[in-house]
């Protein structure tokens, strides 16, 4: 009997140990395209703090972003740390914690080397706050980029051909006008000899693609010096889709031209509307296309694929034509509700720092977000396209608005785009007048 | 002093209070309020409390191009997939009834219908792919062209309901022969003695008796069709345009991934419950399945 007393009394004592070793269980919710990073940087934070234990949790955009929401509202607390796509900023803000009001009020846990004005100043902005609240650390910088088949677009035979046929060099299209051209000229069906099935592969899905998807084509209408004059500079919070008094922008010429260079493309691409994501990552890793607008994410994809072997040779990566392509990414933010906001707030700056910022982009080719991640000779090494693709499409890029009502606003927009792009609709500012009424009724809902 | 019956009802009521309890806290509680919240402005994302607006929600169904379109697709899967499902149910119960194999081909047909239908909208999915497609290979070998089974709106709505016939046929199937085992051999076998041919033993005597459960199995499909969720949103999420925008696949956007509106995501989901249950009780009156099955 004594002998068991004094087991309990050990075990006891043993947990109480335990409990004072660690002082703190981090729930971080994740994306699953940046959680691979995350968890790693996690186990290399909890090294450093062995009183911290982080979880790290990858959640699918589908649920990531309910579950954050239902969280925040009931003030749960369920998870202490979570990244946030820089979409759903103006919807969470409230539940996130202000992280300067934050760092003003506890300077000792302020990193003195995290330097925060080295962050992107666009990437600063979308990726860190709502409104002057700022909710998060610019973690994973993303914009979409024009790849392109290096190999076909530098054979002297295709080279001489297209000059012949359209007297102009082939060269990756500044514009989408000139996207048309090269586009009719990989395509099969327009030109038997063409190596490629298809001359471009688009997405154009009755899904949220259709809305960033858009934008690659209506932003560089908006961002043109005409376009500021007539709408206005773009607010980083409302984005492109809005003048600079927050009106919509789209039910103009310049969003029917944007719609018909979208219709001119469609031609060219196998299965526009029935395709996503996966489907054109696909077509492009099978070689049957010589063009595709896609994100960052999908080099890792074909590091593998047999067709683009060797990738540093076939795969080219540009700035999307007419430069304003859409930006994507994601911050990284404390729940308000956390109990757990000092380890959090330790955590998010390491996780966020400048080595963290190169390893991230090295291994898992998460965005970088720092401008001396960038510049640094290793990654310059590694990815030379930094400087001319990367970073101007990061600081160039149009946006989707960040504001609450972005979810509803993206449904009624696509659904309307995705009657057109199926000829149901007219292609007309009549059309996009009554999606604009549609936004503006919820907007004042 | 108490009775002994009174004992007993209270030791009744004891026992089935956890069940009791679970049931108003997770049914009649989320229902009571839901068509509370339908005639409230609530929006997760706004950070406001709810504010009454009355019947404001279920006028705003009437002027929603997106619910009306949502209905079209529901209308035309419920006219084209169910009487397609009862009728080959039917048809293959009969055709493989006391045929050689039989227990395999009844194992192996009811295999979609165990597939849980996220997964068989990722392979149906994979099967529509344009370019890799097995169904658009299949059509080359008779030098059919290539289907965009996902970007055309006549194609779009005849791949969803092809995907429901696939699932669902062997659901009916499954139930009518049942309904055909539970038919004594004596009647049939009576009939043909008296010189019915085999069509009129089928007609006359078999179809009557399964008849109720053909009823029983058109309104669970009908049911189950104005629900339909998961292949849409695993396979066309809607699209193209709005050519396969189911109604329960609004409310889900409504209220979940594009609106978090709750409020007007209750009122559908209340027109929705009215609907299928009014369909539901016309239905059973019309077929008078209160009397065949003596309910």
């Amino acid at each position: 009997m004594r002998k068991l007393c004094l087991l309990l009394i050990v075990g006891m004592l043993s947990l109480f140990g335990l409990g004072v070793a660690l002082t703190a269980e981090l729930d971080v919710w994740s994306s699953p395209d940046n959680a691979d990073a995350l968890y790693e940087l996690a186990q290399d934070f909890m090294k450093q703090h062995p009183e911290v234990k982080v979880k790290v949790t990858p959640l699918s955009w589908e649920v990531l972003y309910p579950r954050i929401l239902q969280d925040i509202s009931i003030k749960s607390g369920t998870f202490d740390v979570a990244t946030w796509d820089l979409m759903t900023a103006g919807a969470i803000a409230p539940g996130f914690l202000d992280l300067e009001a934050f760092a003003e009020a506890n300077p000792e846990l302020v990193d003195p080397d995290f330097d925060d004005d080295d962050f992107l100043p666009t990437a600063k902005h979308v990726y860190g706050y709502w409104q002057d609240k700022r909710i998060g650390y610019p973690f994973y910088g993303a914009a979409m980029f024009f790849f392109y088949r290096k190999d076909l677009f530098e054979d002297e035979a295709l080279r001489a051909n297209f000059k012949a046929e359209y007297g102009k060099e082939l060269k990756v299209p500044k514009s989408w006008e000139e996207a048309k051209d090269i586009a009719k000229f990989f395509t099969k069906k327009f030109n038997p000899d063409s190596p490629t099935e298809y001359g471009i592969s688009l997405m154009f899905p009755r899904t949220h693609t259709l809305f960033y998807m858009y934008l690659n084509f209506f932003g560089p209408y908006r961002r043109s010096p005409s376009g500021v004059e007539k709408f206005g500079e773009v607010d980083l919070d409302w984005g492109d889709y809005f003048t600079a008094d927050y009106q919509p922008a789209f039910n103009s010429e310049e969003g029917v031209k944007a719609i018909q260079d979208m219709i001119d493309l469609m031609e060219y691409s196998p299965d526009p509307l029935g395709s996503d994501y996966g489907e054109t990552l696909e077509y492009f890793a099978k070689g049957m296309v010589a063009m595709v607008p896609q994100w960052t994410a999908c080099l890792a994809s074909w590091e593998g694929a047999p067709d683009l072997q060797p990738v540093s040779d076939k795969v080219g990566i540009a700035l999307m034509p007419g430069g304003a392509p859409v930006s994507g990414g994601w911050g990284i933010g404390i729940n308000d509700a956390s109990n757990n906001k000092v380890e959090a707030f330790q955590f998010i700056q390491y996780a966020t720092s400048r080595e963290a910022d190169k390893f991230q982009w090295l291994k898992y080719r998460v965005g970088p977000v720092r401008q001396s991640v960038i510049m640094d000779p290793e990654v310059l090494a590694d990815s030379p396209w930094l400087v001319e693709a990367y970073l101007p499409s990061i600081e160039g890029a149009s946006h989707r608005p960040r504001i609450p009502e972005e979810a509803r606003l993206e449904d009624i927009l696509v659904g309307t785009i995705s009657e057109i792009l199926l000829g149901q609709r007219p292609n007309t500012i009549e059309t996009l007048n009554l999606v604009a009424e549609d936004w503006i009724r919820h907007l004042e809902k | 002093m108490p009775t002994k019956r009174g004992s007993r009802k209270k030791a009744a009521f004891f026992m089935i209070l956890p069940l009791l309890v679970l049931f108003i806290g997770l049914t009649v509680y989320p229902f009571a309020y839901m068509i509370y919240m339908s005639f409230h402005d609530y929006s997760l994302v706004s950070w406001e409390e709810p504010k009454f607006v009355g019947l404001e929600n279920y006028r705003e169904i009437f002027r929603d191009r997106t619910a009306r379109s949502s209905v079209t697709f529901t209308v035309i899967l419920l006219v084209a997939a169910v009487p397609l499902e009862i009728l080959l149910g039917i048809g293959i119960a009969f055709l493989f009834r006391d045929t050689l194999g039989e227990k395999v081909f009844r194992s192996s047909l009811l295999i979609p219908m165990t597939i849980p239908p996220v997964v068989a909208g990722i392979a149906w999915k994979m099967l529509y792919n344009y370019e890799f497609g097995p169904v658009n290979y299949f059509l080359s070998l008779f030098d059919l062209p290539k289907v965009s089974w996902l970007g055309s709106q006549f194609f779009a709505q005849l791949g969803v309901i092809l995907i429901d016939v696939w699932q669902w046929t062997p659901f009916v199937f499954l139930i009518i022969y049942a309904g055909l085992q539970s038919i004594p051999r004596d009647i049939v076998e009576a009939s043909l003695v008296d010189g019915a041919s085999g069509w009129n033993a089928l007609r006359y005597i078999e179809l009557p008796l399964i008849q109720p459960l053909i009823w029983v199995a058109l309104i669970i499909r009908v049911i189950d069709v104005l629900k339909i969720f998961d292949i849409v949103y695993m396979v066309t999420f809607g699209g193209p345009g709005s050519a396969t925008h189911s109604y329960s696949f609004y409310i889900y956007k409504v209220g979940v991934s594009f609106g978090w509106d709750i409020g007007y995501a209750s009122a559908l989901s209340i027109i929705l419950l009215l609907v299928i249950t009014l369909l539901a009780n016309f239905l059973i009156k019309a077929l008078r399945l209160k009397e065949i099955l003596e309910l």
